[in-house]
């Protein structure tokens, strides 16, 4: 990836005929990108005006100029009976062990995958793949039965569980294209110096599977930070309710009170927006390396 | 003094015509769970020497009606029983039927949790899931009449406290009426159609109905079908003695449908949630709006819109069958306890001494009529409640919501086909024959 | 021998957590979904409930009150939208992006963030935008002088504009996605071949047309996959925007599935569209690995030509 970038510099268009066709074309293509650029920006620009408006000037003539007035009074309403610190808490627990979990089972099964010859490995590689397809909600009825019975909807992990699972097979997709890359010479030095299989995963791959982990963890993230159906119908206690139920929980109480909603959007939406203004570019790329080597 | 004697009394009468009936309804065997040996005499228990934390839902949020008798009761309560730890935890009212629905598949209900009386409970009712209250209630007769557990009653044993009652009242914008040139609330359905096209050419829109929620279309729907065809008729399709095939279902059906058509209700209201229109209507953008009677309170509390409103019932349609008098409602909010309750005798006990404290507050509030005895000063009772009370003095018989009459099942078809009639996609006919096809 | 057992051994370890996990939580339950779904299940048990084989399906197809053929071509519709509407607007956007434009990152990363927003936050956003009295939607079609557009009931109460207004969030937000995965396929172009087209006196468009777009067609494989996938179980935006109403306009299996769940209590119907669900998922993941097969095919017959 890198290596094309920055061969790209060194190629120069203007040598050629075709560039000057190429002016107007160039006017028109950022008109469009801008064109878009504003589509995407608008509606997060009006929900962080919204926020900080009182319902007579969302109701009223400024519906979409900057606020007259800066109500942060909405802000605390949203924190206070909103609880959102405690729901983006919940989230981040939530998210994290599912990665963390991910990534683990994923390293793990993707070493005796391709590291490790034996009969039958395509044949599971390719009963893992089957996990891409699968959609998360069909599986809701027998998890939840299953869940009940073990008494354990209501917690962390009637989320964490499930969220690690569907998201195992995307990961171990991953994993298999960074793990491709890591030349079979490392592993056979190490068995020469009497490494045994364990030793091997642990201190040669591993430690050169950090730039998949990034990787896996953006996926895994995009699949739980959003997801609502299991935790919604999992999870009855305010205590461990994710943003997304949290989110849905306030608007059903506030549904003509525009501003505490806005302010709670915003909330849930600030911290990962922040993370990702100054992270974009590496989190552009994993997601990327992602694409290209699965 | 005159008002408590009213509601008690009157009410009490009422509720034996129409609502026995229900209990008996649902759940066919004795296998209704709960404490199964209720021949022994148990020994009530004293809540004073009791410490345990108990959990309760409920729908009482912050945009709740009932929000501020929940907390009064509650405190209430905790400065009688310091010992005792109810944590409680309100629910949006659309998602809480489905939320607990699925809490109680899963056993993960909380001790207490809030339920609307008759084919809701019973539901529960029925996979043994309650708790029953024979026991609990014994210390309780003199101050909560039998015939108001009625609607909570399944074969013979009783399983929830019941709060306030409500019905559907047609709540009026007198201001705008005026404008209209109407100085009075129209009591014939003619004068209320002539009033709507007055209105209308005024630019003002009659009706606001919250189309996102199908339980206000019903809220319409119910009074103008009891106003046509008798509550009995009505009754007996509800709970399940009588086919939905009956033309004149259909007719009334039609009625209310002439009525969307005729652009009554606002257009736009279709996508908008209850409070979105309830805050519409105290802003005075509709002239009416039919809903529920817990609406009191916050017409009541609201100092500049309180003077304008009115409450009254729908007028009658077809006098041959229906009569003023004949209401949509009855007492449905109510708790109960889980069966599985690791404390459920004591969290009995503490329901029905937070039932009456709710009960009480939520009546000084105007969120509706209590079913239990009142107590206490009740003068400063408003406008809206008293007049709720008046209209409730003056009834013969009571349908109770239909939603909340009929099994999960069938009411979410009834619901859907309901949506289906305001959004004119079905009429009448198409209405019982679907409804006949799907239930009975 | 005894190096073999090890290795197995071993293979077994490595294996366990990722298979008792996948096992657990997707074999499992497919099989106890296909299961339930011959079942009529009032409550969450088994007990009690009548073996009706394959009552639910019949039911599922012919009754009047489960639109199940709505929903169907709801999620069809989407699934056809977001292949022949959202990709190649993805696709537009990522060749554009990657004909190295000044700005290129800060154009990437204002497109790629609808994508970390969390879906419901993004729906109660557009449920707000198409408020009928207060909403943006309104305001600016009245600055552009094209106000009172209105439909009957507001934009997501009225039976033909539901199914659009909640279509147009879904696919807005994950355009950016699309587009990055393209992106990175686009800039994976060797810029040889590019220029060697270019020599031959290509345009811009041809060059993008002969020589990129083939070149990033597995990427444009998994990006098809995703999108048809993704609109067959598509759930949280149309839950939060219509809970697919009104009149069931906005339907899609997934909530269908959940209103049978845990409005209807009727947990036998639920299992039964799962298994719709995941067979329609298996099913379009194959054709469409078959279609792109087939089109590899034929190219390279062509080229031998």
């Amino acid at each position: 990836m890198a290596k094309n970038m920055s061969s790209k510099n060194n190629f120069n268009l203007d040598q050629y005929q075709v560039q000057k066709t190429n002016k107007v074309l160039k006017v028109l293509i950022y008109i469009g990108l801008v064109i878009w650029a504003l589509i995407d920006l608008f509606p997060v620009y009006w929900m962080f005006t919204f926020s900080l408006k009182s319902n007579e000037e969302v109701y009223g003539t400024n519906v979409m100029g900057l606020p007259k007035d800066w109500l942060w009074s909405n802000y605390s309403t949203a924190m206070t009976t909103g609880n959102m610190p405690l729901y983006f808490l919940n989230s981040v627990i939530v998210t994290v062990s599912s990665i963390a979990i991910c990534l683990v089972a994923a390293m793990m099964a993707t070493y005796a995958l391709t590291r490790i010859i034996w009969k039958g490995s395509k044949t599971m590689n390719a009963f893992f793949m089957l996990g891409i397809t699968i959609p998360i909600h069909s599986s809701i009825v027998p998890i939840f039965i299953t869940l009940s019975k073990l008494k354990m909807v209501n917690s962390y992990w009637a989320m964490i569980i499930p969220y690690s699972a569907f998201s195992l097979a995307m990961a171990i997709l991953i994993c298999t294209g960074f793990m491709n890359d890591i030349p079979k010479d490392l592993d056979e030095a190490a068995y020469i110096d009497g490494c045994t299989l364990w030793q091997t995963f642990i201190k040669i791959i591993v430690p050169l599977m950090k730039p998949a982990l990034a990787t896996i963890s953006i996926y895994t993230f995009l699949q739980c930070w959003n997801e609502l159906m299991f935790a919604q119908s999992f999870i009855s206690q305010k205590k461990y309710r994710t943003l997304p139920v949290g989110i849905q929980a306030l608007s059903g109480q506030h549904t003509t009170d525009w501003g505490p909603i806005g302010a709670a959007l915003v909330i849930a939406t600030f911290p990962t927006l922040l993370v990702y203004v100054f992270m974009s570019k590496s989190i552009q790329e994993s997601f990327i390396a992602g694409a290209v080597k699965g | 003094m005159k008002l408590k004697k009213l509601a008690a009394t009157l009410l009490a009468a009422a509720m034996v015509v129409s609502c026995a009936a229900c209990g008996s309804g649902s759940g066919d065997s004795g296998n209704n769970g709960g404490n199964k040996d209720t021949g022994k005499k148990v020994e009530s228990v004293d809540l004073k020497s009791q410490k345990v934390t108990l959990d309760m839902w409920c729908i009482a949020t912050e945009s709740d009606s009932n929000r501020k008798s929940y907390e009064n009761a509650i405190a209430e309560m905790k400065q009688e029983y310091p010992d005792i730890t109810l944590n409680w935890e309100a629910f949006e009212n659309q998602s809480y039927k489905t939320k607990i629905k699925a809490a109680m598949a899963a056993d993960e209900v909380p001790d207490i949790f809030f339920t609307w009386s008759c084919a809701f409970l019973g539901d529960f009712v029925d996979s043994g899931k309650v708790y029953c209250l024979d026991d609990a209630y014994q210390d309780y007769k003199s101050e909560l009449p039998e015939v108001m557990l009625a609607n909570s009653t399944y074969n013979g044993k009783h399983y929830g406290v019941p709060l306030t009652m409500n019905i559907v009242g047609l709540f009026c914008n007198m201001d705008l009426l005026k404008e209209a040139g109407w100085n009075e609330v129209p009591t014939t359905y003619d004068d209320l159609i002539k009033c709507c096209d007055a209105l209308k050419a005024k630019g003002i829109i009659p009706f606001g109905c919250a189309g996102g929620e199908t339980w206000c279309v019903t809220e319409y729907l119910e009074p103008v079908i009891e106003k046509s065809i008798g509550a009995d008729a009505m009754n007996d399709i509800f709970l399940g003695r009588a086919s939905w095939d009956n033309a004149e279902v259909a007719k009334a059906v039609d009625t209310f449908q002439s009525m969307v058509k005729a652009g009554y209700f606002d257009p736009n209201a279709v996508s908008l949630s209850n409070d979105e229109v309830k805050a519409n209507f105290m802003q005075g953008k509709y002239a009416f709006y039919q809903n529920g009677t817990w609406n009191c309170a916050d017409f009541a509390n609201d100092a500049n819109f309180f003077p304008k409103v009115k409450v009254t019932e729908f007028p009658v349609v077809d006098s041959s069958k229906g009569k003023l008098g004949q209401l949509i409602g009855g007492p449905s909010d109510t708790l109960a306890v889980t069966a599985k309750s690791a404390n459920a005798a004591v969290a009995a006990k503490y329901t029905f001494e937070l039932g009456k404290r709710i009960c009480h507050y939520g009546y000084l509030d105007g969120c509706g009529l209590p079913a239990w005895t009142p107590y206490g000063d009740t003068s400063n009772i408003n406008g809206l409640t008293k007049a709720v009370s008046e209209i409730c003095a003056n009834a013969n018989a009571y349908v109770l919501f239909g939603d909340t009459a009929m099994n999960a099942d069938d009411a979410q078809k009834y619901l859907d086909y309901v949506a289906q009639v305001y959004g004119c996609k079905v009429d009448g006919n198409a209405f019982i024959s679907g409804l006949k096809k799907e239930i009975r | 021998m005894k190096n073999n057992t090890y290795k197995y051994l071993m293979i077994a370890i490595f294996l366990a957590p990722a298979l008792i996990l996948f096992i657990g939580v997707l074999i499992a339950p497919i099989i106890m979904s296909v299961f339930y779904s011959f079942f009529d299940m009032k409550s969450i048990s088994l007990k009690g409930a009548e073996f009706i084989f394959l009552g639910n399906y019949k039911e599922l197809f012919t009754s009047g009150s489960i639109n199940v053929w709505r929903a169907l071509g709801n999620a069809m519709l989407l699934a056809a939208l977001s292949v022949f509407l959202q990709l190649p607007l993805s696709l537009g956007l990522a060749l554009m992006l990657g004909k190295g434009i000044k700005g290129e990152r800060g154009f990437l990363s204002i497109y790629f963030m609808p994508v970390l927003i969390s879906t419901v936050v993004i729906g109660q956003l557009w449920r707000k935008i198409y408020n009928p009295d207060y909403g943006i939607l309104n305001a600016v079609l009245g600055l552009l002088g094209i106000g009172d557009k209105m439909p009957l009931g507001g934009w997501l109460g009225n039976e033909a504009s539901a199914l659009w207004c909640v279509f147009v969030p879904t696919l807005w937000q994950y355009v950016g996605y699309h587009m990055l995965l393209m992106y990175a396929g686009v800039r994976s172009v060797s810029p040889e071949l590019r220029e060697a087209a270019k020599l031959d006196g290509a345009t811009d468009g041809q060059v993008d047309w002969y020589v990129v777009i083939p070149s990033i067609k597995p990427i444009l494989k998994v990006s098809v996959i995703f999108a048809v996938t993704g609109s067959l179980k598509s759930f949280d935006l149309i839950y939060v925007l219509t809970k697919g109403g009104p009149y069931h306009a906005t339907e899609v299996p997934s909530t269908l599935m959940i209103s049978m769940l845990f409005e209807r209590n009727r947990y036998g119907m639920g299992s039964t569209i799962a298994v719709l669900m995941i067979s329609l998922c298996f099913a379009f993941a194959i054709l469409i690995s078959a279609a792109f097969k087939e089109r590899e095919y034929g190219k390279k017959h062509v080229i031998k030509k």
